[in-house]
């Protein structure tokens, strides 16, 4: 179908006012060759409605909307489906952050609207990945915890069918282990039944859920809605080599108990009275709270809370599940009889919420005695009993207690692999065999062998190019966008929840079950009508790869955030089409510029770039153009505008889906086009990163050496070009920068390229 | 009970090394609650209590340390603490306190339990705190009065009044209330010599070099006569008003008693004294003090909850055996100068009870803080708190003053 782009320039909101809409209309039509090129105005009243006309009497397919910025939602379609809309920026983007009707407004304006043209121009019709038609909407769930069988029994009311697998014998995890909760409601009083096991019966007798215990993952290959599955039965049946269709995977490992080195100073797995908190617990639903050395019963029980026993070296976090559980238990030996004491010393205690009032129902109760203090050791006497000593305590003198038994918590990890850690130690590994095999030493890779991660057994076993299982952030959990979207993971279509995401006690395991379980759903739902999951909700574009000129640098492969990409023997990549978050980190990585997506590509903001006029020397009017990631940055301009900050008019802004979408060639196009510099705008990057895509601005960065290696080709200075990371509340911050580059611009002089 | 705490012995360096074993006491926890300091676990030790108190000293402030001892249930502590004794229950600490933990009760509850554990004999203490035994401690004491008098004296005098008809001197009446004085006195110096040593155990042992027993009395008397301390803790506050008007209505009663007592004996004093008579008119002054100031006591108590703190049966008996003793009194007085015989005798016979019923009592009831809080003062300031130091922080504030005006200057 021919292209017939429709520019539609909006006269509302003061653009009609501040600008010279008809030169602006001569621009589409003379130099750009528009077929139609209308003012339209009032878009709250029917001001659209034009619009809607002429795509059908004219028979528009593209629609250039010269008006609000694109934040402004107009909602999916608004001009008929398959419509294509490019929206420029000509409010919060020119009218609102600049001088009305100034020779250098206009000048933007105008430079604004030939790119949204041409961008339109450049774009093709979209059409879904083969893939959508194959979804399969079934769930796995790994992990037959509290987390677990909350996800199954959540995803089975919403009408999917769930295959829930345990490597253990039974269902009902750690949970099922416990003797009671501690309150999860108002008034957050009184010590629960767990009710793990009603949920156990409920996972078992639903018809929606097929439950395997005793069964662990073999190999997950394939992409949300595509997965496949091979299990592996670890109590000697054979296992199913068939695999088995599944669309998205809620991962609920949860937790393993975490025993440092301090808890054997206080006695641990040194003195029979010393028992951890599980064992406590497990003593409590047996019922016998007595010395485990010879039962006689316990008079005094202490609870050592163990990051306050020596300095913060062993524990380098913590959480209020241990301070919860401490005071559920003091209950345990308080309701066992009225003259036994529990002792609680801690460093931090944290009850959040309304979890408070349990903490001062505990606090209130007689025999049981609170205090901050450092546990400096613990000593057996010869009757059996502990000394337990603590300096600092509240008392304000360093005092002991006798204790019949000593209670130490332990610390939570989360049961996940380190995928990525794995890989790169599979690789290491191979790569020194080979070099063994031809007598080459390669002191890199023996370096990476040493480094070898803990546990090295995967988990999900994916056939991911980046590694077996899900890339972990610190303390091994799993790298999401912990603010934005907590229970996504780097690997779309798989969730985390419960405490494999993050330490957390029962009541948030359940809601973040559910959580996770509507996200899966919404997961298969999504792909199934070829959209991307998040955070690029409902895109129906993808990446096509012109593998014919790919050179097997591996660039994309080992950049994608979300491991999209496997590799074939020879290093050429293999997409998985339902894996893509829509980012273009894979464009901006490629040498070769053989990725595109349909309406973001290469090309296209190239286009763009060409397309900006750029005065020549003696005008004095330098140019310099923004690459600002569309999440963050962007938004942040048009605030600072909404705000009535203004900034230099010499700047010319280009919205990317992700500043890591940045490829190199458009630094040396702007630069040989005459560009006085550039300005990077993206997102925080390291441990704390703020990227919707994780890492690129990150990404962005480095590339910067590469950038440099450019400039060094052109003859230009290094302070060309410029990356800042910002957050979508610097909108203060942006026009500064902008306005202390152009300083730096006038320092250094103009573009030599100008006019070339 | 045992004692709560155990001091490790010195000879032993591993258990020196160890700190104070700690054993809280249950049942002690249990008892301060059932006295009515049942809010004292809500306290999270944030300090605001000793920060605002206006008489807390610098070291050990109180009542934050005896907040903690009460939680960890550390008896040995807090009986043996003068910190306890220098509170005035203005109740401030309360009132700002974040968690309602009511560090003001506490410390009453304290002082409470040790009228109770200092009592000898023992059985006394009990009789007094529990309103089970109400009935019997006030009827006690009208009824040894009325067998005496049945026996001893004449229900229905003839002619004008005149008390000693009803009961005559010495015998019985003198004779009653010397036996009486002594119990009291015997009791008192027991309780008295027990708390004297205890505070030498407790979290105040006494310093290097005490300023010694006279300073500390002077101390103590300067603080009873003045209530300056009091008069810290309650700034324009009636409370302090009204005790002041009590304890000097009560001292000048004393002293008229006591007058009229040797009078009768050395000078052959003929009572009833005439109304211009100075020991008289020093009485009746007395006497008017005296109810003035328990009778704001009584209304402050009913009308002011927040000040008064948590009201407790042996706050009610203490303050209704003064209320009554006054009313009695001056009723007394009252009828005979009217000359209504068997009201004013019968009057007196209900005066002569009360009084009997507070001189056997003294010791174990809330009266005995006369003497508790005297000697917790005498001993803190005498023993408990360092000359010396107490000149050195003087003098290092003054320092510091000199110096922060010459800087000024210097610049």
């Amino acid at each position: 179908m021919e292209d017939k782009v429709g520019v539609y320039i909006c006269t509302g909101c003061s653009i009609g006012e501040a600008l010279d809409i008809e030169a602006l209309s001569k621009v589409a039509l003379d130099e750009l060759k528009a077929p139609v090129c209308k003012t339209i105005a009032d878009c709250m009243n029917g001001g659209l409605d034009v619009i809607r006309r002429d795509v059908e009497s004219e028979g528009l397919n593209k629609i250039v909307l010269a008006a609000c910025s694109p934040r402004e939602d107009f909602g999916k379609d608004p001009f008929g489906q398959g419509i294509h809309v490019e929206r420029v920026n000509l409010r919060e983007g020119v009218v609102w952050c600049q001088p009305p009707n100034d020779e250098d407004t206009q000048m933007m304006a105008e430079d604004y609207l030939r790119m949204g043209i041409v961008k339109a121009q450049k774009t093709q019709p979209l059409d879904l990945f083969e893939e959508h038609e194959r979804i399969n909407k079934n769930l796995l769930v790994v992990g037959g915890g509290i987390t677990g069988l909350t996800a199954a029994v959540e995803a089975a009311e919403a009408g999917y069918d769930v295959i829930l697998v345990e490597k253990e014998v039974d269902l009902g995890g750690w949970m099922a282990k416990w003797y009671k909760s501690f309150p999860t409601f108002t008034p957050y009083q009184d010590l629960e039944d767990n009710g793990v096991s009603g949920l156990v019966e409920q996972v078992q007798s639903h018809p929606k859920i097929t439950v395997r215990t005793s069964t662990e993952i073999a190999k997950i290959e394939g992409g949300p809605g595509l997965f496949d599955v091979v299990f592996k039965s670890n109590n000697g049946q054979p296992a199913s080599s068939e695999p088995l269709r599944v669309g998205a995977v809620i991962q609920a490992t949860g937790w393993k108990p975490f025993e440092p080195e301090c808890l054997e100073k206080l006695g641990y797995k040194k003195f029979d009275n010393v028992v951890s908190s599980i064992q406590f617990e497990e003593m409590a639903k047996s019922g016998r709270l007595s010395r485990p050395s010879e039962g006689k019963p316990a008079k005094n029980v202490v609870f050592i809370q163990c990051e306050g026993s020596q300095d913060d070296e062993y524990f380098s976090y913590n959480s209020s599940v241990s301070s919860m559980v401490c005071l559920k238990q003091a209950l345990y030996v308080r309701e066992k009889s009225d003259n036994v004491k529990a002792f609680i010393f801690y460093d931090h205690f944290r009850t959040p919420g309304q979890y408070e009032d349990f903490y001062k129902r505990v606090q209130q109760d007689p025999g049981v005695f609170l205090s901050k203090g450092q546990v400096e050791s613990v000593t057996e006497q010869d009757d059996g009993s502990l000394l337990v000593t603590v300096a600092g305590s509240m008392l304000g003198e360093k005092i002991s207690i006798k204790a019949d038994i000593v209670v130490l918590s332990l610390g939570m990890m989360p049961a996940s692999a380190d995928g990525e850690a794995i890989r790169a130690w599979i690789d290491a590994k191979a790569a020194v065999a080979k070099a063994e095999q031809e007598g080459n030493k390669v002191q890199e890779d023996v370096l990476a062998l040493s480094r070898k991660p803990q546990p090295d057994e995967p988990i999900l076993h994916l056939n991911y190019r980046q590694g077996p299982d899900l890339p972990v952030l610190e303390h091994h959990y799993p790298d999401s966008h912990f603010i934005c979207f907590p229970y996504e993971t780097r690997r779309t279509g798989i969730y985390a929840a419960g405490c494999v995401r993050s330490p957390m006690d029962a009541l948030s395991c359940r809601e973040d079950a559910a959580g996770a379980a509507l996200k899966s759903i919404q997961c298969v739902e999504m792909t199934s009508r070829g959209e991307a999951v998040h955070p690029r909700s409902g895109d129906i574009s993808y990446p096509e790869f012109f593998l014919q000129r790919c050179t097997q640098c591996k660039r994309c492969t080992e950049e994608c955030p979300f491991g999209v990409l496997n590799e074939d023997a020879k290093g050429t990549p293999l997409p998985n089409a339902t894996r893509c978050r829509r980012c273009g980190v894979c464009m901006g990585a490629c040498p070769e510029r053989i990725v595109s997506f349909k309406d973001y590509s290469v090309d296209m903001i190239a286009s763009m770039i060409k397309k900006v006029e750029i005065p020549d020397e003696f005008d004095e009017k330098p140019r310099v153009l923004v690459l600002a990631c569309e999440n963050d940055a962007y938004p942040a301009l048009d605030m600072a505008a909404r705000k009535g900050l203004t900034y230099s008019p010499y700047v010319r802004v280009i919205p990317l889906r992700c500043l890591g979408s940045m490829n190199i060639v458009w630094v040396a196009d702007a630069l040989s086009r005459g560009f006085d510099g550039i300005i990077m705008l993206g997102c925080k990057y390291g441990d704390d990163y703020q990227c919707h895509f994780i890492r690129g601005s990150e990404l962005a960065d480095r590339r910067g050496v590469n950038v440099k290696e450019k400039l060094e080709q052109l003859a230009l200075e290094n302070e060309r070009v410029e990356l800042h990371q910002v957050e979508i509340t610097d909108y203060e911050k942006i026009p500064q920068i902008i306005n202390n580059f152009m300083d730096v611009i006038e320092e250094i002089g103009f573009n030599p390229f100008k006019g070339m | 009970m045992t004692a709560s705490v155990v001091e490790n012995r010195p000879q032993d360096s591993m258990a020196a090394s160890k700190g104070k074993l700690v054993e809280p006491d249950l049942n002690f926890i249990r008892e301060i609650s059932r006295l009515g300091g049942d809010s004292f676990k809500k306290c999270y030790q944030c300090a605001t209590c000793s920060a605002t108190c206006p008489i807390s000293p610098d070291d050990k402030p109180f009542p934050r340390k005896e907040m903690v001892w009460s939680i960890w249930g550390w008896k040995d502590h807090l009986i043996k603490d003068p910190d306890v004794w220098l509170c005035h229950q203005c109740n401030d600490c309360s009132a700002v306190c974040p968690r309602e933990g009511n560090p003001g009760d506490i410390l009453a509850v304290i002082r409470k339990y040790s009228y109770l554990y200092y009592a000898f004999p023992k059985f006394m203490g009990k009789f007094l705190y529990e309103p089970k035994y109400l009935p019997i401690i006030a009827a006690l004491p009208f009824v040894i009065l009325f067998v005496i008098v049945a026996l001893f004296g004449n229900f229905q005098p003839e002619g004008d009044i005149v008390f000693k008809k009803f009961l005559s001197h010495p015998f019985p009446l003198d004779f009653l209330f010397i036996l009486v004085a002594m119990f009291a006195l015997v009791s008192a110096a027991v309780g008295g010599m027990r708390f004297w040593k205890a505070l030498q155990e407790g979290p105040r042992p006494p310093v290097n070099n005490p300023r010694g027993f006279t300073a500390g009395l002077i101390e103590a008397v300067k603080e009873v006569a003045t209530h300056k301390q009091f008069n810290e803790c309650d700034k324009a506050n009636p409370r302090f008003y009204s005790h002041l008007l009590t304890f000097y209505g009560f001292v000048a009663l004393f002293i008229t008693t006591s007058l009229v007592f040797l009078g009768l004996y050395l000078l052959d004093l003929e009572t009833p004294l005439p109304l211009l008579n100075p020991i008289k008119i020093l009485g009746n002054l007395g006497a008017l003090a005296f109810l003035i100031g328990t009778g704001m006591m009584l209304y402050l108590r009913l009308t002011d909850e927040e000040r008064a703190g948590k009201n407790s049966y042996n706050d009610w008996l203490f303050l209704g055996l003064m209320f009554g003793l006054a009313v009695s009194g001056v009723l007394t007085e009252a009828l005979r100068l009217a000359g209504i015989a068997v009201a004013a005798y019968s009057m007196y016979f209900v005066h002569l009870a009360l009084i009997l019923s507070m001189m056997v009592y003294f010791p174990f009831s809330k009266f005995a803080h006369l003497l508790y809080r005297t000697l917790a003062i005498v001993y803190y300031h005498g023993y408990a708190a360092s000359a010396s130091e107490a000149k050195e922080a003087l003098m290092e504030n003054k320092q510091e003053l000199k110096d922060e005006t010459v800087q000024p200057n210097a610049a």
